[in-house]
């Protein structure tokens, strides 16, 4: 909202100036709405063409083949189920590093109770509860404690860790079946078994969740309230909006989604790793920021963001097949300063440091 | 006129909030310790307290960069990352160069001391990178250095092929990290940790150097106006940190005789965190190094109290975190409760 007003203030300046900046001016704004579907394009041929000599196109084991595509679609389940709610919340000029720690804790605590006899129904609503719960702390921390959000998450992400790890019995790397106790093989039935068009619940849900989220973006009143406390939490307070409600809100929202991602990542590995959410909050950060959202809040999209995170999906898993795992690190890392720099390109108000 | 001499006063009879902080740390510190002492046997041994300051002269190595950025108001995640990948090409530099069967027992059979500096130099590029993106292009620190974290440590897993290198390695390699002084068990790297602190304090309390940094985090615009250059001031910084992290990459690597490319994970919060219990605020603008050592002490007399209660290491996350939470919000109250 408030970035739209800066936008035409500076359009109309320009205007009366010279009509040649006017012009790139113009060029930018469309290279800003469509440079992430050609990145992601760029990626999908580079990573398509990468393997063309082993096997034919769409073949098996392409990269473009549809056993691979389930693939990739399954694995991104979680970072597509997080990153909307990630857009929103940073949108708003907050941040959540706990996300990782919070997704291997509900993770950790739903493949518990699976474990101890609960039934699914209830083991999901209990979990979806604690997840409520953790953006409850953050958003508690953050918003009423006055600390700033990378501090507070950054404390938190220890203590969820710290929990989920405390959960899980000595000697023992993860929550899995025993010797007395078996692991129902129903704990499966969310994020792996195929439902439709060889993909699982799991992924209809995430879809569900973007496409509602998307909408909350664009269309509710929570969106734009999210935009005015990003661009400017002042102003935003003094139109009347509880900037406060708003961002708890949203933090609490991300803990959801935490919780939803760490039942889905639990049911597909039939474990509960206190340890498999690592790294969450660095993808989701990737993932937004190459979807053009500004670092600083006030600007962004829900569907870019997307977009985002199946590029980091396509280079990982393309990557995974056709260099070692242990260049991962670094491929990461040079995506997410690739995606600092696009990012730095196209948003051009300033950002403090 | 009246408020006027009102304010003179109160200003005259009341510490900073500097020294008031530094004051509240250190009696959480003592507080801490009586604890301790009450609930761990012999917890009160001088050979105890030596052994806590002893094994913390990495993370206080490493808190002097830190105190300084943050001090600005900047982070430095990548810490961990540098002395990952220092520690690991310092081993990869310093192989012999003979081919053998095993890729891991190849190096480039530089001499130690050409070894070490180009090391160095490698950790100083990671402080130019993050030094780059932060000043030049104004891009938040704490995504830069979660970038270069994971970079700096994605360099030490390709070099070490996600493994490690502890082969083929020269006898001088491992003295540095494992000398002691005669006579004493205190070791050559806390020796380092002293003279590195006491330069960090001089320069802090009695350079020019030093009280441009405060400038810079109370006020980066006024900084600038007043003809301070920030720029080269914060890249300056970033570079120090870097290569502090890289000198203790080097230590530690000499220390295990192994380049372990997944050593020192989690460091970088470590730092943080006894910079924020030193009382370092975290919006930058005060705080001091000896604060930190306060700091590294409180989290040493916390982590070593749990190991000694036989508490299994998973407390540590848990511990970590209650025990910055605290500090943090006890700081904020503490302040808040001055200024009301």
């Amino acid at each position: 909202m408030v970035n739209t007003d800066e936008r035409n203030a500076e359009g109309v300046k320009m205007n009366t100036k010279n009509l040649k900046i006017d012009k790139t001016h113009k060029w930018n704004r469309v290279v800003k709405k469509y440079y992430i579907y050609a990145v992601l394009l760029l990626i999908v041929i580079v990573f398509s063409v990468m393997k063309l000599d082993e096997v034919t196109f769409f073949g098996r084991g392409h990269f473009l083949s549809p056993a691979s595509i389930t693939n990739l679609l399954r694995s991104a389940v979680p970072i597509l189920t997080l990153s909307g709610a990630f857009t929103l919340l940073m949108i708003s000029g907050n941040i959540d590093l706990s996300v990782g720690s919070a997704m291997s804790l509900n993770a950790v605590v739903y493949s518990l109770m699976i474990l101890n006899g609960f039934s699914m129904g209830i083991a999901f609503i209990l979990t979806l509860i604690l997840g409520i719960f953790c953006g409850f702390i953050n958003g508690y921390i953050v918003q009423k404690l006055r600390i700033t959000p990378v501090i507070a998450t950054l404390v938190t992400l220890n203590l969820f860790k710290g929990v989920a790890l405390l959960i899980v019995p000595n000697g023992v790397s993860a929550i899995k079946g025993t010797a007395d106790k078996v692991m129902p093989i129903w704990i499966n039935d969310y994020a792996r078994k195929k439902v439709l068009l060889g993909l699982p619940t799991a992924f209809y849900v995430a879809i569900l969740v973007i496409v509602l989220l998307i909408i909350t973006q664009r269309k509710t009143i929570l969106g734009k309230y999210a935009v005015a406390v990003g661009g400017n939490r002042t102003a935003a307070e003094l139109s009347g909006i509880n900037a406060r409600q708003v961002a708890w809100l949203l933090y609490i929202l991300v803990g959801f989604m935490a919780a939803l991602a760490g039942i889905a990542r639990a049911s597909y590995m039939s474990t509960g790793n206190p340890l498999s959410g690592d790294g969450m909050e660095l993808d989701n950060i990737i993932a937004v920021l190459l979807g053009g959202t500004a670092f600083a809040g006030g600007e962004g999209s829900v569907a870019k963001t997307m977009v985002g995170a199946l590029i980091i999906m396509c280079v990982t898993t393309g990557l995974m097949t056709v260099i070692p795992p242990y260049w991962q690190s670094v491929a990461k890392g040079t995506v997410l300063v690739i995606a600092v720099v696009l990012n730095k390109m196209l948003i051009k108000t300033g950002v403090e440091a | 006129m009246g408020t006027k001499t009102r304010l003179l006063k109160r200003a005259d009879s009341s510490m900073s909030n500097e020294s008031f902080i530094s004051l509240f740390m250190i009696s959480v510190l003592v507080i801490l310790f009586g604890i301790a002492c009450a609930i761990v046997p012999n917890f009160y041994l001088p050979m105890n307290m030596l052994n806590l300051i002893m094994n913390y002269w990495y993370i206080i190595i490493l808190g002097i960069g830190v105190t300084f950025l943050l001090v600005t108001g900047n982070f430095d995640m990548s810490v961990g990352g540098v002395i990952a990948m220092t520690g690991v090409l310092s081993v990869y530099f310093s192989q012999s160069a003979v081919v053998l069967k095993n890729p891991l027992a190849v190096g480039l059979g530089l001499p130690y001391g050409v070894a070490v500096g180009l090391a160095l130099l490698c950790a100083l590029a990671v402080g130019a990178v993050n030094a780059f993106f932060i000043v030049k292009l104004k891009v938040p620190s704490i995504i830069v250095t979660l970038g270069t974290m994971m970079l700096a440590r994605g360099v030490g897993q390709v070099v070490t092929l996600g493994a490690q290198r502890n082969t083929s390695l020269p006898d001088i390699f491992g003295v540095i990290g494992n000398a002691s002084i005669p006579g004493t068990p205190i070791k050559v790297s806390v020796l380092i940790m002293v003279g590195l602190l006491i330069i960090a304090v001089v320069i802090e309390k009695t350079t020019i150097f030093g009280r441009r940094t405060y400038l810079i985090g109370a006020n980066r615009e006024a900084a600038r106006l007043s003809g301070i250059r920030v720029e080269r001031h914060l890249t300056t910084l970033f570079l120090t940190s870097a290569l502090l992290a890289g000198i203790t990459g080097i230590l530690m690597a000499s220390e295990f005789k192994a380049g372990i490319s997944n050593r020192a994970t989690g460091f970088e919060f470590d730092a943080l965190v006894i910079c924020l219990l030193g009382g370092t605020n975290i919006n930058g603008g005060f705080g001091s190094v000896l604060g930190t050592v306060v700091g590294a002490l409180v989290l040493g007399v916390v982590t070593s109290a749990a190991t000694g209660m036989v508490l299994s290491p998973d407390w540590q996350f848990f511990l970590k975190g209650t025990v910055t939470f605290l500090a943090i919000l006890a700081q904020r109250y503490a302040l808040d409760r001055r200024k009301g």
